[in-house]
């Protein structure tokens, strides 16, 4: 193992491990204000919001809102067996099946 | 609280983040092997001691071009940056974890394991058993599968034709379906994905950061806030 491999791994561990594990450690004691909840209550679906709409739409890190784009035919199958079933194995077992289909048939 | 139980359903729970991670963890160790030219030991410890899919890909294609290691470092700290926000947002219900164990296990927090995570928040109470079989088991996956990735190196199989390639995406869907309790939160989901995208279409480098995100997710909060209930 390189030693430059070895220094930017460490580096790259202090960047990625920080983010996460300072907030809970140190701001665990404290009693948010009602607002502030109210604030981060909204985090994660502006998050999934965000993660889902890029997951879809950017193709080789560019926009790709056209027809040619195959995630977005799979997402509609996936979304509503979502909707319906409000269950992770159907959504993922549709979603994964579909683009499967469209990979080798289309 | 049954703490086998809370460690079973953490580790049920992670299922569908492995079937993402398993072809992403595979895939980031060919192409660490391939492109970055690491050994399996390398790009092992570096899933091992990193756990940023976003940043380990990034490291990998920075490597190839030759980049500066500070700069390497730079665009990881750039993009791990969302997880500051992430991590603030499950304080509130880590109250009753011990605070050094809630801090030790958010070494796992990914945007998976926070999606799956969060989900599971809004109907039990957080426990560290839970929290561990959830990130730990994700972690796992990932190591193992970029270790044979980096293994396997040049016999690269094709994960999209067993549509593996879509299992982030839908994992992602009925997160965001489940995630979706209040009106307002729908209206957040939906504005936060529309900046994300128009950021990112105007400015292709924050795609690279992901900083498209973390604006997105700012002012979608904020405007959640002053929504009428």
């Amino acid at each position: 193992m390189s030693r430059e491999m070895v220094l930017l791994i460490i580096g790259m561990s202090v960047v990625s491990l920080a983010p996460r594990m300072l907030p809970i450690g140190t701001l665990s004691r404290l009693e948010f204000p009602e607002r502030l909840q109210e604030w981060l209550s909204y985090i994660p679906a502006a998050v999934l919001g965000s993660l889902l709409a890029m997951s879809i739409l950017i193709r080789d890190k560019a926009l790709a809102i056209n027809i040619s784009n195959q995630y977005i035919w799979a997402f509609i199958p996936t979304f509503v067996v979502a909707v319906f079933t409000r269950n992770l194995f159907y959504t993922l077992a549709v979603g994964i099946g579909c683009m499967a289909l469209i990979n080798n048939f289309l | 609280m049954d703490k086998k139980q809370e460690t079973l359903t953490g580790i049920k729970d992670a299922f569908p983040v492995v079937l993402g991670y398993l072809p992403l963890g595979f895939a980031f160790g060919v192409l660490a092997n391939n492109d970055a030219a690491m050994t399996v030991g390398e790009a092992t410890l570096m899933s091992i001691m990193c756990f940023t899919g976003a940043g380990q890909y990034i490291a990998v294609g920075m490597i190839k071009e030759g980049a500066a290691m500070a700069t390497i470092i730079l665009t990881n700290f750039l993009v791990n940056l969302r997880y500051f926000l992430f991590a603030t947002s499950l304080v509130p219900h880590f109250k009753a974890v011990p605070t050094r164990i809630a801090t030790l296990l958010s070494y796992g927090l990914t945007d998976e394991t926070y999606a799956v995570s969060v989900t599971h928040y809004a109907r039990h109470p957080a426990t560290a058993y839970y929290l561990a079989g959830l990130n730990l088991t994700s972690h796992l996956s990932w190591i193992g599968s970029s270790a044979l990735g980096t293994y396997m190196g040049k016999l690269v199989t094709d994960t999209q034709k067993f549509g593996l390639d879509f299992a982030l995406p839908a994992m992602y869907t009925v997160l965001l379906v489940l995630m979706i309790n209040r009106k307002q939160d729908a209206i957040v989901a939906a504005v936060a994905a529309l900046i994300c995208l128009v950021i990112g279409g105007l400015v292709p480098g924050s795609l690279v950061n992901m900083s498209n995100v973390i604006i997105a997710t700012l002012i979608g909060a904020t405007l959640g806030v002053t929504l009428k209930k």
